[in-house]
């Protein structure tokens, strides 16, 4: 059982994974609004890896949650699994120097996902999967912005608290 | 070409994306040519869909609750139309009955089996929405063991609302018919013109997903309100399933063009149960 708690995270994501999903269609109505993106699974990851700055194997755990992610949501691979790394690894290295505020978390995860928002209309537009235009692009960003908001406000605590406890595939007990 | 060869850094980052690229264009190919998925991506879909489903549970309970308030709050409303409605109602049961009865002597008179307007119906529930509003996928949680297959229509509140694109062992991906996927199978239309002609086209998405009538000849003889129905042409849907009504005729930015604009008959917001259709007649 001590094994598995090394891979706690996993199963939050995969529940959080699960949530988007419902969410997003309970919830379509509001993300309407703007053309707003569901960003719960990145806003996740990317708590993660500020949180878990010095630990090497969470780009490995943004890679898992991205391909599944794709496969679930758009059939193809390559959006998160790519970007969720990506954004995963370049927050770890910028967690160094940010002060230890909630703020700063909030910033960083704010411009991460007006990255990943970018990086997924441009995939989704190269391989014809959606043709939107740039404007929409520039319209969907406030809205996802909140919503990014409200989800790094919901879940920042719990996030923090599974990072400290269950950090991806450590074992914690070789410390104590 | 030594230099480049020799910095790593470099030679990696183009390998890096070399392997980006291939992944994404083998993909995207996997998803437009196979008929089911791989059974990685297929057993991944089902693992999701079942956490889903958990998840669903308790929110279908509160989101059905919130509905039941408001539908108590339209009742009167709702119940002085609908009173209005069952006379019409049993009169049209009555009459479609013995339509369906002579329909039946008439295809067992000319040794008809299954014509293009028989299917059947499998009932769904929407589990999942993808995440951004620019893909317009939906997963319900019936798949291959329901007989659901790639490409059967797929309907909800009275009206055609998108297609199957991806089906798994216990899940399956609905891309809705407001899509503006460039690769998507659009549906095989007609509609009665004024002339009492059946005039043929195909659904496109034109600006901010609307649906538009493409490719119709004689498209000038379409007036507002007329229904909108599949003509079963596509090999993919049977025929007579509603798409919509014509909301307005307008001419294309050129000037060149009729236009058609269609307002959706189907619940494409809020489609949280669905029927899929199964076509009777093969390709």
């Amino acid at each position: 059982m001590k094994t598995l708690r090394k891979f706690t995270l996993v199963l939050a994501l995969y529940v959080a994974l699960a949530i988007s999903g419902s969410l997003s269609f309970y919830l379509h109505q509001f993300f309407s609004i703007g053309n707003a993106a569901n960003l719960l699974v990145p806003v996740s990851m990317m708590l993660i890896a500020l949180f878990d700055d010095t630990n090497n194997k969470e780009v490995w755990l943004a890679l898992g949650a991205g391909i599944v992610s794709d496969i679930y949501f758009f059939g193809i691979i390559g959006i998160y699994a790519i970007s969720l790394p990506t954004i995963s690894w370049l927050l770890q290295k910028s967690a160094r120097f940010l002060p230890e505020v909630f703020w700063a978390k909030v910033l960083a995860v704010l411009i991460a996902s007006v990255l990943i928002e970018v990086y997924t209309w441009l995939i989704l537009n190269m391989t014809g999967l959606s043709s939107i235009g740039i404007l929409k692009l520039v319209q969907s960003i406030l809205p996802t912005l909140c919503w990014v908001f409200i989800f790094v406000c919901a879940t920042y605590k719990l996030w923090w608290n599974l990072v400290l406890n269950y950090p991806f595939m450590v074992n914690l007990d070789n410390y104590r | 070409m030594k230099k480049f060869l020799q910095n790593k850094k470099l030679l990696s980052a183009v390998v890096a994306v070399i392997l980006v690229f291939t992944i994404l264009g083998g993909s995207v190919s996997l998803r437009n040519k196979r008929n089911t998925p791989l059974i990685i991506q297929s057993f991944g879909n089902d693992v999701v869909a079942v956490g889903s489903r958990i998840i669903d549970f308790p929110l279908s309970f509160v989101s059905g609750s919130l509905n039941n308030v408001h539908d108590l709050l339209n009742t009167q409303d709702e119940n002085n139309y609908l009173k209005s409605q069952v006379t019409e109602l049993e009169q049209a049961k009555a009459r479609n009955s013995s339509l369906e009865a002579e329909n039946k002597q008439l295809k067992s008179a000319l040794k008809l089996k299954e014509t293009l307007t028989d299917y059947d119906m499998v009932q769904a529930s929407v589990i999942s929405r993808s995440p951004d509003s620019w893909t317009d996928l939906l997963v319900i949680n019936k798949g291959t063991t329901s007989g659901l297959r790639k490409n059967m229509a797929v309907m909800s509140g009275g009206g055609v609302i998108g297609r199957i694109i991806e089906v798994s062992a216990a899940s399956a991906k609905v891309e809705l018919i407001t899509t503006s996927d460039k690769s998507a199978n659009r549906f095989a239309v007609q509609a009665q013109a004024t002339n009492g002609k059946k005039v043929h086209g195909i659904i496109t998405v034109i600006g901010d997903k609307t649906l538009a009538f493409t490719q119709a000849i004689d498209s000038k003889k379409l007036k507002r309100g007329t229904k909108i129905y599949t003509s079963g042409m596509g090999g993919n849907s049977p025929k007579g399933l509603l798409i919509g009504t014509i909301s307005a005729t307008t001419h294309d930015s050129f000037g060149l063009s009729d236009l058609i604009k269609i307002n959706p008959a189907g619940e494409l917001n809020d489609p949280s149960i669905v029927t899929v259709i199964q076509r009777k007649v093969s390709d």
